[in-house]
C-alpha cells in the first residue's frame, strides 16, 4: 500500500501550552485509519493540522512526498472533510448544501449534479434533498454532513467523530457507509470514541493520550498486546486494552 | 473567480434571507426617518423639510450600520460553523474574507436605496433632483468602506458580540457629533468645528450641499478619502483574517 500522508515531528502549542508532542505516523492508501483517544488526547487537533487548515509549530506533514504547504489548495482539493460540529446551512434545502460545498470543490455543471445525486443517495438522504436542513432529525444532518464531504469524491475523507448523539439506526448507516467507501477505493482518517466502531471499520488504530501516539496496530495486535497482561485473547476487548493504556481516572 | 463566485452569491442570499437583517436595512430607517420627520416637522422650514433633513441624515446612519450587516455575515453564531466548511475547502482566504464585504455592500445599497426610493415617493425626499448620482456616489462609497470595516474589526477581536458593541458606540458617537439626530452647527463655533472630526459631518455635509447648492467640493476629497480608507481596510482584514478562527 502506497503512504499518502506522512507526518513527522509534529508539534502544536496553544500560547505557551504544548498540546502535540512531536507525533508521527503515516496513512496508507485505501485503509481505514481510527484515531482513539479520552477528550484533551489531541486527535482533533491532530486531524484539523491535517486538513491544511490548522497550522503547526513544529515537524512536517507530506503528501505523497510533497509538503502539504508546496500546493496547499491543490491538497485540499483531495480532501473531504467531515467536522465534529455539524457545518451545514440550517436555512437551505439538502440539496443546496451539497451543490454549494461540492462546487467550492470546483465541480460544475453536470458533474457537480451527479456529485450531488451520488452523495445524497450515498447518505439515503435523495427524498429529502429540497427539504430544508432546519426540519432534519440529528441523525439526518449528521448524514449530510457527510454528503457535503464526498460529493466531490475525495481521496482522502477526514470523519471527526461523525456519529456523535444518534440514533443507532443512522450510526450503523454511517459505518455501513463508509466501510462501502473504502471498497470504492476511498482512503479514510476517522476519529471516535466508540470502541465498538472502531472494532467494527478499522484496518489499523492509532491511540493518542495527551498529546502522545501511546499505540498503534491494528484491532487484533492491540489486543494481543494487551492478552498476556489481562485475559485469553477471547475476553480482552479493546476497550480493555484502551483503559489499560490511558487509565480509568476521569479526564476533563 | 468561480468559486468566489459561489461563495459570494451565498453570503447575499444568508443576508437576504434573514428577516431580521431585511428590517434591520428596510423597515428600521425607514419607520425611523418618517417618525422623526413626522415629529420634528415644526422645527424645519419648508426649504429644507424635516424630512429632507432625516431622510439625508439617517440614511448616512444607516450606512453606518453596513458594518454590523458584515460583522455578522462573518463570525455569526449561525453562519460560522458553515464558514468554517469554506475554511477546509480548496478556497482562498482573501476570498472568504472579501465575499463578505462585498455581500454586505451589495445588500445595503440595494436595501437603502430602495428606502430612498420609497421615501422620494411618499414623502418627496429631496436627494438632488438631476444630481442625485453625486448622493447615490457617496452613499456607495461610505457603504463599501462601512461593510469593510465591520469585517476588518470582526476578524481583529474574533468576535462578532464585541465588534457590534464597540462599532455601535462609536457611530452612535459620530453620529451625535455629525449632527446625524440634529443639527448641532448652532451649538457654537468651537462645537461646530468639533464636529468635522466625524465622518458623518463630512458625509452630511457633502450631501447638503450637492443637494441644496449645487456644490460639489467636497465630493472628490469625501469619496477619495473613503475610497483611500476601504483600501487601508481590506488589506487590514485580509491581514488579520484567520482560518483557523473558524475551528
Amino acid at each position: 500500500m502506497q503512504t499518502i500522508i506522512e507526518v513527522n515531528g509534529l508539534k502544536k502549542s496553544y500560547k505557551d501550552k504544548e498540546v502535540i508532542h512531536g507525533i508521527g505516523f503515516t496513512v496508507n492508501e485505501g485503509e481505514i485509519l481510527c484515531f482513539l483517544g479520552p477528550n484533551g488526547a489531541g486527535k482533533s487537533t491532530t486531524i484539523n493540522i491535517i486538513t491544511g487548515a490548522l497550522r503547526f509549530d513544529g515537524g512536517s506533514i507530506s503528501y505523497k512526498g510533497e509538503s502539504i504547504y508546496s500546493d496547499l489548495l491543490g491538497y485540499k482539493s483531495r480532501l473531504g472533510i467531515v467536522p465534529q460540529d455539524l457545518a451545514l446551512y440550517e436555512d437551505l434545502t439538502a440539496e443546496r448544501n451539497v451543490l454549494f460545498f461540492a462546487s467550492l470543490y470546483g465541480l460544475k455543471g453536470e458533474a457537480l449534479k451527479e456529485g450531488c445525486r451520488f452523495a445524497l443517495e450515498f447518505t439515503g438522504l435523495s427524498d429529502k434533498a429540497k427539504d430544508k436542513v432546519n426540519t432534519f432529525s440529528g441523525g439526518m444532518k449528521r448524514r449530510l454532513n457527510i454528503a457535503c464531504a464526498i460529493a466531490h469524491k475525495p481521496e482522502l475523507l477526514i470523519m471527526d467523530e461523525p456519529t456523535v448523539g444518534i440514533d443507532p439506526q443512522s450510526r450503523k448507516h454511517i459505518l455501513e457507509g463508509v466501510k462501502q467507501l473504502r471498497k470504492q477505493g476511498m482512503t479514510i482518517l476517522y476519529t471516535t470514541h466508540y470502541m465498538e466502531e472502531v472494532e467494527e471499520i478499522s484496518t489499523r488504530i492509532i491511540i493518542m493520550d495527551l498529546g502522545n501516539i501511546i499505540a498503534e496496530g491494528t484491532n487484533e495486535s492491540l489486543k494481543a498486546g494487551a492478552e498476556s497482561n489481562d485475559a485469553s485473547a477471547e475476553t480482552v476487548s479493546l476497550e480493555t486494552v484502551f483503559l489499560q493504556l490511558t487509565g480509568k481516572s476521569l479526564r476533563n | 473567480m468561480y468559486k468566489f463566485k459561489q461563495i459570494f452569491r451565498l453570503d447575499l442570499m444568508n443576508l437576504l434571507t434573514n428577516p431580521m437583517w431585511v428590517f434591520y436595512a428596510i423597515g428600521f430607517p425607514l419607520a425611523l426617518i418618517l417618525v422623526l420627520g413626522f415629529l420634528m416637522s415644526g422645527s424645519y422650514g419648508h426649504t429644507v423639510t424635516s424630512y429632507d433633513y432625516y431622510g439625508v441624515a439617517l440614511m448616512i446612519f444607516g450606512i453606518f450600520n453596513a458594518a454590523t450587516f458584515s460583522a455578522n455575515s462573518i463570525m455569526e453564531e449561525r453562519i460560522k460553523s458553515p464558514n468554517m466548511r469554506i475554511v477546509y475547502s480548496p478556497v482562498r482566504p482573501f476570498y472568504i474574507h472579501f465575499s463578505k464585504v462585498l455581500a454586505s455592500f451589495v445588500f445595503c445599497t440595494a436595501a437603502y436605496s430602495l428606502v430612498a426610493v420609497l421615501l422620494h415617493i411618499t414623502v418627496g425626499i429631496n436627494y438632488g433632483g438631476a444630481d442625485w448620482w453625486a448622493a447615490l456616489a457617496i452613499m456607495l462609497a461610505g457603504n463599501f468602506f462601512f461593510a469593510s470595516l465591520g469585517v476588518t474589526v470582526c476578524c481583529l477581536l474574533k468576535n462578532e458580540g464585541i465588534t457590534n458593541n464597540i462599532l455601535s458606540t462609536l457611530f452612535a458617537l459620530f453620529a451625535i457629533l455629525g449632527g446625524l439626530f440634529f443639527p448641532i452647527d448652532g451649538l457654537g463655533k468651537a462645537i461646530s468645528a468639533i464636529s468635522w472630526l466625524s465622518p458623518a459631518k463630512w458625509m452630511l455635509a457633502a450631501c447638503f450641499r450637492i443637494i441644496y447648492d449645487g456644490d460639489f467640493t467636497l465630493l472628490a476629497p469625501l469619496i477619495g478619502g473613503l475610497a483611500l480608507l476601504s483600501a487601508l481596510s481590506v488589506l487590514l482584514g485580509a491581514r488579520f483574517f484567520r482560518g483557523e478562527d473558524y475551528i
